[in-house]
């Protein structure tokens, strides 16, 4: 069934595919272009770097008017993203646009790893550490790159 | 949005400093995203009392509802009789303005059929698409909502097969499928031409928001149920060349406490039209009238 949501992931589909931004990848899943896999990887020259963290995106019929719901499938510490893996980002709530597309998305949180909003913590955990220990900070986040190439 | 008995909203922030202490901490066993996915239920519910689009009122409906509110506001409704004779509202979603703007362009193509009309926007909305596209847009983010948009200026035009009824008009402007997709069509014009003319438009919006352009566009332009002002109404009456007369609905009065209301005609920058016989540049007089109060927009009909 080909509905507006529908062609509009076809067509963020083929622009990910030709023109994909560093370090992210994506694609629905063989039967289902409502639901995506992706890939962020950890960002170069920072604790991140070398982690290759997967995440979910589901989409409804209201897309690209409304955002998809996106989750992190592997472990995480972060000061924006809860224990269940939902991320705590503007642009996938009230500031959502239909200008973003899923390359847009993906590089938005990509950027959110190195980029913590302290102001609104979804682990307040990570956002003390953050502010207070930043050494600290670093170990953990090492630590669940090294999870995210064993972790299945 | 609109306060129903003229009285002014209490500022939230009393409300909340008055709680006890242990109300306060509760709110921080609320998850961000929970609340604001109260917060957003809450503003459905209170929406969806009303349409997106409402029926066409007599303007005593809006003097009846400050029945047992501010003098000042019912001298001025009074004032508003004389010269205008029904409103439509429009939901208080924060899309209000460009909703009204929709449903009253396109009702007046349906009653005027002024082809040059639809031939002249038809031009500015490819230019749009221009900007848009040297702005670095992707074109697929966009393209449906234009498609959409030149779908129903076309609808409404007859002597076209699909031409549809008044009725039809409203129902569409009521589905959301339909509604939402034009709302957005125009947030992304009104994106595109104040990045265009960041020069001109930055001093105005360091005067709102003392933010930068761009991030301007970003959180009070391109997301759905971001409020407008007078940036987004410029923008967007320069962007299409429609002009666009508000007329204010507030509590301001003069020293001697006479009242008079005002209004404000938007007119597009570059929409000087010149008079044949004298070679002057001719005023245009706005087709579309929004009632403005303080946090909302109706349609507003002249007799």
């Amino acid at each position: 069934m080909s509905t507006p949501s529908r062609k509009r992931l076809m067509r963020d589909f083929k622009r990910l595919q030709h023109d994909p931004p560093a370090g992210i990848s994506g694609a629905p899943q063989d039967n289902n272009i409502m639901l995506w896999n992706a890939v962020i990887f950890g960002p170069d020259d920072t604790p991140w770097d070398g982690g290759t963290f997967k995440l979910t995106l589901q989409f409804t019929e209201d897309y690209p008017n409304k955002p998809p719901t996106v989750r992190f499938v592997s472990r995480m510490f972060h000061p924006n993203i809860y224990a269940d893996g939902s991320i705590c980002l503007d642009i996938l709530q009230n500031q959502w646009s239909p200008i973003y597309d899923v390359a847009a998305i993906l590089t938005s949180i990509q950027s959110l790893l190195c980029d913590p909003n302290p102001n609104s913590p979804a682990n307040s955990e990570a956002a003390r550490m953050f502010s207070e220990n930043k050494r600290e900070y670093n170990r953990r986040v090492r630590e669940i790159v090294e999870q995210s190439w064993t972790a299945d | 949005m609109q306060n129903q008995d003229g009285q002014p909203a209490e500022p939230e922030t009393e409300t909340i400093s008055s709680l006890p202490t242990s109300e306060v901490n509760d709110w921080a066993n609320y998850r961000d995203d929970e609340v604001m996915q109260q917060h957003s239920a809450i503003q459905a519910e209170e929406a969806g009392k009303i349409p997106f689009v409402g029926d066409k009122e007599p303007l005593s409906s809006l003097a009846e509802e400050y029945k047992s509110g501010n003098p000042i506001l019912l001298e001025k409704i009074k004032v508003l009789t004389e010269q205008y004779a029904a409103i439509r509202r429009t939901r208080g979603d924060g899309n209000c303005f460009f909703r009204s703007f929709m449903f009253a362009y396109l009702e007046h193509i349906l009653e005027s059929q002024d082809r040059a009309e639809i031939d002249r926007i038809t031009v500015n909305v490819e230019q749009c698409r221009k900007t848009l596209l040297s702005l670095g847009y992707a074109e697929f983010t966009f393209e449906d909502f234009f498609s959409l948009f030149l779908e129903q200026l076309e609808s409404v035009l007859s002597g076209k097969e699909a031409c549809i009824s008044h009725e039809e008009l409203v129902q569409r402007s009521r589905d959301q499928s339909v509604s939402d997709y034009v709302v957005m069509f125009f947030r992304f014009i009104t994106s595109g031409e104040i990045r265009k003319r960041l020069e001109f438009y930055e001093p105005f919006i360091q005067g709102l928001s003392n933010t930068s352009v761009e991030q301007f566009c970003k959180s009070s332009v391109e997301p759905m149920g971001e409020e407008s002002d007078h940036v987004h109404i410029t923008a967007l009456s320069d962007a299409l060349g429609v002009p666009i007369r508000i007329v204010y609905l507030d509590r301001s009065h003069d020293d001697k406490g006479s009242v008079s209301v005002n209004h404000h005609d938007f007119t597009p920058a570059a929409h000087e039209v010149t008079d044949a016989n004298t070679g002057g540049a001719v005023a245009l007089e706005p087709f579309i009238t929004l009632l403005y109060r303080p946090g909302h927009y109706d349609i507003l009909y002249p007799k």
